[in-house]
């Protein structure tokens, strides 16, 4: 568990992938795209020491994903966000069975989110209940840009998309996880307007939507509909790198967050393999605000709310008890593999007991 | 005199590299709203008497096409503008679609002409593209008034005939010409020209400053207008970030290779 300024900070990193951009894996040009564009970001973003070569970037595999999440404590649960991108690649980039080569050894570890893609019809709805069948789904990752056959993307508003909606909200998955991110040749730009979650959000008050990458590069189009969807969260990931580099344009992107979310709505999340979070979660608990960007907006971004951000919110949203997690992690496997034993041990012990 | 001279021009009146770049400098990246001289996207001004060869850089090669498209048509017409410049030619470099992107341009196709693939023209994309401006412009604009003593009631009134330019100061009048306040010109001059752009400015509607859906913003909501105009400028520098990162990784001198497959 993190620790900062002596006080435990529970980390729930809510983005998270393991991918496979093999060259034997890629089917189309746009796959090899897709994972060099990733690397440009990666590279763009990460500390120079910290950087990956892209052949180990390509597929890095259960073990390296637990040391790079668990090995240093950084990070106490993850939640998987599947990409599937069938069209680039043979057996997916990361699908919900391949993310649960690790979520089923581990389970009070990670959290495993489905998908659904409403080109599939009747189909995907069998689909559907199967994973949720199989895996007990809490959320859904949703890649509105991706291509099939002939189709460069998909709404949420859509009479199709709200079929598959409607059928999350009977089977008791609450998140809903569009992304809404930069912009990712060859991926159409349109696909990616966040004006579609808008009429979902009213429409199925029940469900949560987490907009992923929190719109950027529509921010403003992002922030006005959350502010006005109490059901509209947002995830950070790709905003919270900037932290690293861009310390004031980073403060800048959370003074908007906090003004029109407030401090109960935003979700950390590091993307990985994209990030590591051992240095990035480090990187945005250490982030201040100037004087200037509270002044303007009258925001805080102090220890309390980043705990919120950092873990707090994400459990509300998947229904984790963060005392009930510490105690269990006291002995688990992970915590046994990788010697985190003082990481929960002493901390939930009262003082003066 | 000639217009050449009187324009920067050299002794002979043949076009010069500071001309060509005084041009480019009016091409801005449409997502940033910055002019690509400012972002050093270019590479090499290529002169040959009246002839111009612009070449350029993206952050990325996978930049939007639609973007590439317009900065690569806009420099060739903004240079092309220039006395004394009988042909513009433009090279994008090294970008996923720098070939149909150079051949339409320097062939004067239409977009859907180059991409014969595209689910539609540039238009509506650059129109968007220039609200988010007007957006973000419009924010610097209003501020600069609020610098200058006035209050939201008194900004939302403001009309295209109650500013008065005189070089680089703008005079702007309020309460039925009774009292003027004096500004900077660059912001309001920047928001006009993003305001026109955008159609918003007519005889029927005069106010100047618009909220993010176009209308007359009323008093009450100036503030609320005022926080969405900022977001749009923050958005706008954020994805600049974005790309000034992936520009300086991508010039990075110990960059690996990237495998590059032709299938």
């Amino acid at each position: 568990m993190y620790e900062y300024e002596g006080e435990d900070v529970f980390i729930i990193d809510s983005h998270l992938h393991l991918w496979d951009a093999t060259e034997e894996n890629i089917v189309h040009e746009g796959g090899e795209q897709f994972i060099q564009c990733f690397y440009d970001y990666h590279t763009a973003f990460t500390p120079e020491e910290r950087q990956w070569s892209l052949e180990e970037y390509r597929k890095y595999g259960a073990d390296r994903m637990k040391q790079d999440l668990f090995g240093n404590g950084a990070v106490d649960m993850g939640i998987f966000q599947p990409t599937y991108l069938t069209d680039f690649y043979d057996e997916g980039f990361n699908t919900t069975e391949q993310n649960a080569e690790l979520a089923e050894e581990y389970p009070e570890r990670f959290v495993l989110n489905g998908t659904f893609d409403p080109r599939d019809g009747e189909e995907g709805l069998e689909y559907l209940e199967e994973l949720n069948d199989k895996y007990d789904l809490q959320g859904v990752k949703l890649y509105t840009a991706e291509w099939r056959g002939d189709s460069k993307g998909w709404r949420l508003d859509s009479e199709e998309s709200f079929k598959f909606l409607e059928k999350c909200a009977e089977l008791g998955i609450r998140n809903i996880h569009p992304h809404k991110g930069p912009t990712i040749r060859p991926l159409n730009r349109d696909a990616f307007d966040v004006a579609d979650v808008d009429d979902a959000a009213t429409s199925f008050p029940e469900l949560n939507f987490v907009v992923e990458h929190v719109g950027l590069p529509r921010l403003d189009d992002f922030c006005w509909i959350a502010a006005q969807e109490p059901n509209v969260y947002g995830g950070l990931a790709v905003a919270a790198p900037m932290a690293v580099h861009r310390p004031r344009k980073f403060g800048e992107i959370m003074d908007e967050l906090l003004f029109w979310l407030g401090e109960d709505r935003l979700l950390f999340g590091s993307d990985y393999a994209l990030w590591n979070p051992d240095w990035l979660v480090d990187v945005v608990m250490n982030a201040e605000l100037t004087d200037e960007q509270r002044d303007e907006y009258g925001v805080e971004l102090d220890l309390e709310t980043k705990k919120k951000i950092m873990g707090e919110n994400a459990a509300e949203l998947y229904d984790i008890d963060i005392e009930e997690k510490k105690r269990e992690f006291q002995s688990d496997a992970i915590t046994a593999e990788f010697g985190l034993e003082d990481h929960y041990g002493t901390s939930t012990a009262p003082a003066d007991d | 005199m000639s217009t050449d001279s009187l324009d920067g021009g050299g002794d002979d009146g043949a076009v010069t590299e500071r001309q060509v770049r005084d041009r480019l400098d009016r091409v801005t990246d449409p997502e940033l709203d910055t002019s690509i001289v400012e972002l050093e996207y270019i590479d090499e001004i290529g002169i040959d008497d009246g002839e111009i060869h612009v070449a350029f850089t993206l952050p990325t090669a996978w930049c939007s096409p639609a973007f590439a498209w317009m900065m690569a048509t806009d420099a060739r017409d903004e240079v092309e503008a220039l006395p004394g410049v009988t042909r513009a030619t433009v090279e994008l470099r090294e970008h996923m679609h720098d070939a149909e992107i150079n051949r339409g341009v320097n062939e004067r196709l239409s977009f859907g002409a180059a991409f014969p693939d595209a689910d539609g023209d540039v238009a509506p994309v650059r129109a968007e593209l220039d609200e988010k401006a007007r957006l973000a412009r419009q924010h610097d604009a209003t501020g600069a008034l609020l610098d200058a003593g006035l209050d939201g009631k008194q900004i939302v009134t403001v009309v295209h005939d109650d500013i008065e330019f005189d070089d680089d100061q703008a005079r702007v009048w309020v309460r039925d010409g009774a009292l003027a306040v004096s500004v900077d010109a660059d912001p309001l001059e920047r928001y006009l020209e993003k305001a026109r752009a955008t159609g918003l400015v007519d005889d029927d509607h005069p106010e100047l400053f618009r909220t993010p859906e176009g209308d007359p913003i009323d008093p009450e909501s100036f503030e609320l207008v005022r926080h969405r105009t900022r977001s749009a400028g923050v958005n706008m520098s954020g994805q600049g970030s974005v790309c000034d990162a992936l520009h300086e990784a991508r010039r990075a001198a110990d960059r690996p290779p990237l495998s590059s497959r032709s299938d």
